[in-house]
């Protein structure tokens, strides 16, 4: 998403992984986990 | 990181329908009974894991706060100031639009939009009951329904990645926004590209 931004025309583009972040059941987490699935505070300036 | 979306994605055009329509179920499910269990933590619980300020959850209205689903907290970054202009995308029930509300001030706006009109409907009715003041649009975040040029602000909060057609979003929100605007906007990421039987299971794609 981080190039999406980019891409768009978007400067200063920044991304911080939200620490915390995990789904509640233990099958969606450990699918997410394989997939290396994070939540990312991104930040940006048109 | 990569996008969740699969690379031809666009082209599952049978296949975005129902996954919308699994989005609009699952968070109406989570509006009107937020006490059931998800695949995802939310309400109050989510909320302080995410960092929401305590006073912020306790001035907001319960139902605002019971039903919030994000996926982390876009006002750690917004910067938000008395007379801006902000756009919530895909506002739910209302939190984070009221937290806005209360930071851009009587003299600011705050405009969610939502696929919901239930949901939209739902935010304004919790920002009165807050004395916030938020005005809610129905409308597609590939489609938003705002003016070029017309915001100083988006937050946005574990909405982007519902949608198949994430690129089309991010020009919409440069569209939107005012040159010299800003986004802060919180979000799931996959580094890897998922396998096509998790694109296709539209409830794990809406949750």
């Amino acid at each position: 998403m981080f190039a999406l931004f980019e891409d768009a025309g978007f400067k200063r583009v920044r991304s911080t992984i939200v620490p915390g972040f995990a789904f509640r059941k233990a099958s969606t987490r450990d699918s997410a986990e394989a997939y290396g699935v994070k939540a990312v505070l991104f930040t940006a300036q048109r | 990181m990569t996008d969740i979306a699969a690379p031809n994605a666009e082209e599952q055009a049978p296949l975005e329908g129902v996954i919308k329509g699994e989005v609009l179920r699952m968070y109406q499910e989570v509006a009107e009974h937020p006490e059931g269990e998800f695949h995802f933590f939310h309400g109050r619980q989510a909320a302080e894991m995410f960092g929401y300020e305590r006073d912020w959850l306790d001035r907001a209205p319960s139902s605002a706060v019971a039903s919030f689903a994000g996926v982390g907290n876009p006002h750690l970054r917004s910067r938000l100031q008395p007379g801006e202009v902000v756009l919530d995308l895909g506002s739910g029930a209302g939190l984070d639009s009221i937290i806005a509300a209360w930071q851009v001030g009587p003299t600011g706006r705050v405009i969610g939009v939502d696929l919901n009109p239930t949901m939209c409907r739902k935010a304004e009715t919790n920002a009165q009951t807050s004395g916030a003041r938020m005005e809610c649009h129905e409308g597609r975040m590939e489609d938003i329904p705002l003016p070029d040029a017309s915001v100083d602000v988006v937050i946005s909060n574990g909405v982007i990645n519902l949608s198949f057609r994430k690129r089309r979003v991010v020009r919409e929100l440069f569209r939107v926004l005012k040159p010299g605007g800003r986004l802060s906007i919180t979000d799931i990421v996959s580094a890897k590209q998922l396998s096509q039987s998790i694109v296709n299971d539209a409830k794990l794609w809406a949750s």
